[in-house]
């Protein structure tokens, strides 16, 4: 951080070993539900068994086929998969015109775009409920929550392709123009090529978003489109007597999440503030 | 086509898909907070459809105000989760941001440790901390108490040293499933998830401080505490602005953590207090639904109006 002339050893020394302390503590609950999924439920209440114990595969097998924990895995990628594509898919051309072609209502329409996001879920529950089951009889599809991941994160992924978009120089575009190069040309021969970094990580954190969702595809579901949310939420075991299964579960569940997560870092700062943060 | 319609047909689809989004399902809640709707009434079946001749007027706000006990309990509860949260994690954020933001070996790796709490999904993270970490009895929470007690007990033969420990009493684990206790629980566990997400913020933030002037506050012999006041806080003033206010955002919504954490126990938020008007009074949970939308609207202002100055800069 400061340039000192003279770092004491103490500074050194202490301040490292600080910060490693903290990002320890700061990973244990995840280390310990990892550690714990290969403990049998019994061991995994026995404090003589907290660090030493013989490693199972038990709870992994057991959430594979007491769980049904695959129906639920494969609804979480496909609802988050489509949700994120069908995103990218309104949201490119969307970001793409306002970058490029501002109108003096852009500004306006962004910030709009972003109220939305604003608004508590809660407040719309049972509209929304009324509306998927009496009216469009769409409730618990994977159309649905395809539907209702897309537009809750619309405005994120529009605000990320936006901020990237303005960084590409206008002048490569004019001399496109220039060229006689048409509006589509313009996106796939030099936009995207450029903006393709930025693409790549505004969809893996879209994804990450439609996979950790809880509300909606709670609320809105009840077998046949229900995701991991769902199973963690209706498994959340009240008294401890799965701690190994329930980790099994809650490892399987986030476990490679956290890890894609781990890729998309820089990107998160500017999705999350909006591109207020630089 | 000319150059206009082309890049306005564009943004049609998104702004036509967001405006549907925004505008049926809340102009419903509107509509259903100034009628009476109850999903079950045998004495009045016609009040189970929504429909304008059961029109209540301002009657739904009035009972969810003056006459639903929980509606106060719920605001005050969601502004003391909300609040606690944002200063815990903007502290802490602070604190760690400024204490990795420099060289030493590892930092690559205490950073991926750091942020993995932020893409934990909120249901695991509630059950994880509220089964295996803060049951009084099972958890590490009950286990670390034991094992205290444990200790406590072995001085207690020592002589001399155990007249001492003789005197301690017996450690009780706290129990996280009260009303109140379960509320700290929340904190506790989305404190735990969120301050990732500020120190991201406030780190990315102090990459960009006037090294020089730093310096320069250096050489005429600033403490470090000093410099951290002038200098380090006043350049994070819109980091902290957006931090907070997206957090509020974010956690007066706050809604998987309380259904996992306190289910019946008492300790409820707007939402949670929606969720359960809905299961019957859908007029009175519309109603808590557009006040619990003026709230976040209050936030919303404020934070859109940074982010718009900073939009076209």
């Amino acid at each position: 951080m400061v340039a000192v002339v003279n770092k004491s050893t103490f500074s050194k020394v202490f301040w490292p070993v600080l910060a490693w302390t903290v990002a320890i503590v700061f990973f244990f609950p995840i280390f310990w539900m990892v550690l714990t999924s290969f403990k049998t439920d019994a061991d995994a209440v026995k404090p003589e068994y907290l660090i030493v114990f013989t490693p199972t595969l038990e709870n992994y097998l057991n959430m594979i086929e007491n769980y049904d924990f695959w129906r639920f895995a494969k609804n979480s990628v496909i609802t988050s998969l489509f949700a994120t594509a069908f995103t990218l898919f309104v949201g490119v051309p969307a970001a793409y015109a306002m970058a490029f072609n501002p109108s003096r209502h852009t500004k306006d329409i962004l910030i709009w775009m972003l109220s939305t996001k604003m608004l508590p879920a809660a407040a719309v529950l049972y509209p929304m409920t009324f509306l998927t089951k009496n009216i469009l009889g769409l409730f618990d599809t994977h159309f649905l929550i395809i539907i209702v991941l897309s537009l809750i994160n619309l405005p994120i992924v529009i605000w990320m392709l936006f901020t990237y978009f303005k960084e590409i120089p206008k002048e490569i575009i004019e001399a496109g123009k220039m060229d006689g190069v048409s509006i589509w040309g313009e996106i796939k021969d030099i936009v995207l090529p450029l903006a393709w970094g930025g693409l790549a990580s505004t969809a893996l954190l879209c994804f990450i978003f439609c996979w950790n969702e809880a509300y909606w595809t709670v609320r809105l579901t009840t077998i046949d489109a229900a995701t991991l949310s769902k199973l963690i939420e209706g498994n959340r075991a009240p008294e401890g007597l799965f701690f190994g299964r329930l980790s099994a579960v809650s490892t399987a569940a986030v476990g490679p999440i956290v890890v894609l997560g781990w890729f998309c870092q820089k990107q998160l700062v500017q999705g999350l503030t909006f591109g207020a943060v630089k | 086509m000319s150059q206009r319609t082309l890049p306005r047909l564009m943004q049609t689809p998104a702004v036509l898909l967001l405006l549907v989004w925004m505008l049926v399902p809340l102009g419903m809640t509107i509509f259903f907070s100034f009628i009476r709707y109850v999903l079950n009434n045998l004495r009045k079946p016609e009040w189970t459809t929504p429909n304008i001749d059961n029109w209540r007027g301002f009657g739904n706000y009035e009972y969810v105000l003056y006459k639903s006990k929980d509606f106060w309990f719920a605001v005050q509860n969601s502004v003391f989760i909300v609040g606690s949260i944002i200063v815990l994690t903007v502290a802490l954020g602070l604190a760690i941001a400024v204490l990795i933001n420099r060289s030493f070996p590892g930092r690559g790796m205490v950073r991926v440790l750091l942020i993995s709490p932020f893409f934990v999904m909120p249901a695991v993270n509630a059950v994880l901390w509220i089964n295996m970490l803060l049951d009084p009895v099972l958890g590490l929470n009950g286990l670390i108490v034991n094992g205290l007690n444990g200790v406590i007990d072995g001085l207690r033969d020592f002589p001399l040293l155990g007249n001492f420990f003789s005197f301690w009493p017996e450690l009780q684990p706290i129990s996280f499933r009260a009303t109140q206790t379960s509320a700290y629980a929340v904190i506790v566990m989305v404190t735990w998830q969120w301050t990732p997400f500020a120190i991201l913020i406030f780190m990315t933030s102090l990459q960009s401080e006037d090294q020089q002037q730093k310096e320069a506050a250096i050489l005429d012999g600033a403490s470090a505490w000093s410099q951290f006041v002038n200098l380090t806080i006043p350049h994070l003033a819109r980091p902290i602005a957006i931090v907070i206010m997206i957090q509020a955002i974010f956690h007066l919504s706050l809604y998987a953590e309380i259904e996992i954490v306190s289910r019946g126990n008492g300790n409820k938020n707007l939402p949670y207090l929606i969720g359960e008007f809905a299961s019957n009074n859908i007029g009175a949970a519309s109603a808590t639904g557009i006040f619990a939308v003026i709230l976040a609207n209050i936030v919303a202002i404020f934070l859109l109006r940074i982010i718009g100055k900073s939009l076209m800069d």
